[in-house]
This record gives C-alpha cells, sequence and structure tokens, in this order.
C-alpha cells in the first residue's frame, strides 16, 4: 500500500521534472519587439526559443501546456535539432517505415505528456479526504472537552424522570399541540399511548 | 408550547396560524422541488460526457430557464401576499387588553368592564412543581375567552421588549411611548406559551408570556371575581 503510493509518487514527480521548462533544452531568450511602433513602448520578449509554432493553443501565446481540452498546443515541447529533424522528414513518408522508437522520440519532440499521463490519477483525494477528516476529528475533540470541562449540568427537570413524566402528563391533560405533537399521539379513549 | 427537540412550528390555535402553517408547507414543496433540481443537475455534472468548451449561447433554454423560475415566484407570492393582507385586517374585537413590558415582567390590564390589572413572573425553577414546565411558566397567566376576537395592546414602561406567543401567529415590539396593536382569535381552550422576544436585560430570557384561553363562562366568572 505505502510502496505503490510511494511509487505513484515517483512517477508523478519524475513526469513533472521531465516536463518542467528548466529541465528542458535551455531556450535562449528570442527578443522580438513587438513594439507598436512610436518610441518607449514595452518589447515582448518571447521566450518558446528555438521551438516551432504549430498552433493556437489554448490563449493565443506561444506557450507549451498539456491540457486535455486543448489537445495541440500552441509551440512544440522540445526546439528543433538536426536529430529531429531528420526524423520530421522521415515523417513525410509511410509512417509504418518508423520504428517505435522513432515514433515514440517523434512524440516526445512535440508533446510533454501523452494522454494516458495527464490523466492518470494522482491520488490526490487521498491527502483531501485524510485533512478533512483530520479536521473534523479536532472539531470533535474540542466538542468532548467542552462536554466534559465546560457545560453545567442538564436541570433536572430533563434528567430526573419522575418530573418529565409528571410533564408529559400535564401536556397530554393540557391537549397540548393535539393536531401533530404530543397529545396527538395519546388515545384519550383507552388512555394509553396510540400504535 | 413546543416539546423536548421540536424543530417545526406548534400546532395552531388560532385560524391565521393554521394558514401561516399551510403557506409555510407550500413554500417549502416549492424549495424542496428546486432543490432537488438543482441537486441532480450537479449530480449529472460530475458523470456526463459533454465535452464542448466553446458553446456560446442556447436562446431557447435560456428563455426556459428564465421564464420558470418567474412562475415559482408568482406561485409563491401569490399565497404570500394574499396572506400579508389577511393578517392586518380588523373586524372590531370584542376584548381589549393592554400588555406592558418592564423589566423583567410583564403586566396586564383589563380595563373594558373594571380595573383589573396584575402583573405576571416568571416562576423560579427552584419553585416549580413536578409537572410544571421550567422558564415558561409564569404566577399569573394572561386569561382570554375562546372565539373571541381580542385586541391586545402592547407597550413598555422602560426598555423595549416584545410579547408574543407563536402558536397564535402574533408578536409585537413593546415600546416605551407606543401602542402596539394585535388581534387574534383563539379556536381552542388550552395554555399557549411565549417568551420576550427583544433583548432587554439581564433577565431577557427569565419573562414568559402565558396565554389561557378558556369558555366564555368562565371568562365572566374569573372577571367578576378578581379580587
Amino acid at each position: 500500500m505505502i510502496e505503490s503510493w510511494i511509487a505513484m509518487a515517483t512517477v508523478t514527480g519524475t513526469l513533472l521534472r521531465r516536463c518542467s521548462r528548466l529541465s528542458a533544452a535551455a531556450a535562449p531568450l528570442s527578443t522580438s519587439a513587438r513594439a507598436l511602433g512610436g518610441g518607449g513602448l514595452p518589447t515582448v520578449v518571447e521566450r518558446h526559443g528555438n521551438r516551432m509554432v504549430i498552433g493556437y493553443g489554448f490563449n493565443g501565446e506561444p506557450n507549451y501546456i498539456d491540457r486535455v481540452d486543448y489537445p495541440i498546443p500552441a509551440v512544440r515541447f522540445k526546439e528543433d535539432n538536426a536529430q529531429i529533424k531528420v526524423l520530421r522528414e522521415k515523417e513525410r513518408g509511410d509512417w509504418k517505415k518508423l520504428t517505435k522508437e522513432e515514433v515514440q522520440e517523434l512524440y516526445r519532440a512535440t508533446f510533454c505528456r501523452s494522454f494516458a499521463e495527464m490523466q492518470a490519477p494522482t491520488g490526490e483525494w487521498k491527502l483531501v479526504l485524510g485533512g478533512t477528516m483530520l479536521a473534523c476529528s479536532i472539531a470533535v475533540w474540542i466538542y468532548l472537552f467542552m462536554k466534559v470541562f465546560v457545560y453545567e449540568k442538564l436541570p433536572d427537570t430533563i434528567t430526573n424522570p419522575e418530573k418529565v413524566e409528571a410533564q408529559v402528563q400535564r401536556m397530554i391533560d393540557l391537549r397540548m399541540n393535539p393536531v401533530q405533537g404530543i397529545a396527538s399521539e395519546w388515545d384519550y379513549e383507552k388512555g394509553q399511548w396510540k400504535n | 408550547m413546543s416539546t423536548w427537540s421540536q424543530l417545526s412550528f406548534q400546532d395552531s390555535a388560532s385560524p391565521l396560524m393554521e394558514e401561516l402553517i399551510m403557506f409555510h408547507d407550500h413554500a417549502m414543496l416549492v424549495l424542496t422541488l428546486v432543490t432537488t433540481l438543482v441537486g441532480y443537475i450537479i449530480l449529472t455534472m460530475f458523470s456526463n460526457k459533454f465535452i464542448d468548451r466553446f458553446l456560446l449561447e442556447g436562446h431557447l433554454i435560456e428563455v426556459i430557464w428564465t421564464v420558470i423560475p418567474a412562475f415559482l415566484l408568482i406561485f409563491i407570492a401569490l399565497p404570500s401576499l394574499h396572506l400579508l393582507y389577511l393578517l392586518d385586517e380588523y373586524d372590531n374585537p370584542s376584548l381589549t387588553i393592554k400588555s406592558m413590558g418592564h423589566q423583567w415582567y410583564w403586566s396586564y390590564e383589563y380595563s373594558d368592564f373594571l380595573d383589573i390589572e396584575f402583573d405576571s413572573y416568571m416562576i423560579p425553577s427552584k419553585d416549580l412543581e413536578d409537572n410544571q414546565f421550567r422558564l415558561i411558566e409564569v404566577d399569573n397567566r394572561m386569561i382570554v375567552p375562546m372565539n373571541t376576537y381580542v385586541r391586545i395592546l402592547v407597550s413598555s414602561t422602560d426598555v423595549i421588549h416584545s410579547w408574543t406567543v407563536p402558536a397564535l401567529s402574533v408578536k409585537a415590539d413593546a415600546i416605551p411611548g407606543r401602542l402596539n396593536q394585535l388581534t387574534f382569535l383563539v379556536n381552542r381552550p388550552g395554555l399557549f406559551f411565549g417568551q420576550c422576544s427583544e433583548i432587554c436585560g439581564a433577565n431577557h430570557s427569565f419573562m414568559p408570556i402565558v396565554v389561557e384561553s378558556i369558555s366564555m363562562n368562565s371568562f365572566l366568572n374569573w372577571i367578576n371575581n378578581f379580587e
């Protein structure tokens, strides 16, 4: 149980490290001045380096993100190099000629995680559930503390069974709440509780 | 009075309270309907497979989900307004009682025929009989005849209190220098309890109200023999 939890955390950590932008090939900043004419307007620095823009992405900015609902990112994940260019040329031909490793390398050049990896369970629910139950148990402890150390005793009109019985008898005699309440549960003809 | 752990209304002792209970049931039904529908929609949202993120408009459904709530609101508002105005109707009460709030007791004056005045203090818990109810019993109850339209004029001699009997659907603040009028009709005999409903000092929780409803003959006897 714990081993599987640790394994899941390790895999997630590996994926996250792999896909973090720090571990990708260091992308030199390319400064393109998207100035809008005139002087003194800020220059926008585009940070996608040598990564090819392949689509609109989720907001039009050239950033990479793994999202199930935006399957094609704005930029490829990895920068182009000579090796990948060779594979891209081969990709233009018959796909059946690509080996399994080449297909995977092409995929990983453009995408960080596969759909299965994106949608894999993270086990975060255990943390949330555990934290919630911990908070609830603290509340229960506080309640128990109050019950033992803070609250006074209940009055004897509630705890003394003779008094309670006398009060109930009086409620019946007074026909209290005769429609749906206590007097409605008493059978006045037979002198006993109904049902 | 409310029995232990009672969360609902007390059974009514006046026709207006019956109407209020029925309206409450009606509004609760509408609320249950809406809550069930919304709850169902929330649950199905967790399990459906709809993935169109770029839905922009749907005029028909927007009309539907605007008209239906408007209709539901009208469905609630009509009986609500009917009852609101019904509660303020006035039909020449036969009896007028003045209820004056003090710190911390009520006093009642029946000045229609003879000058009858008395104070109504809570019975302290240590002085209760075995069958008496804690914190709501008083030494002198306000006596009213059954099936008679009664008017209560509520005021105060010091700070603001509030006179109420939930089983009769009446409540009015007792404000010094002001008379507030309540009218009701009690349609069954018995004891009906209430508690001061406006914070008025240390013993605000310990100045209850008890209305005792008896037959007209008994009431006249009581009036004549009052000393």
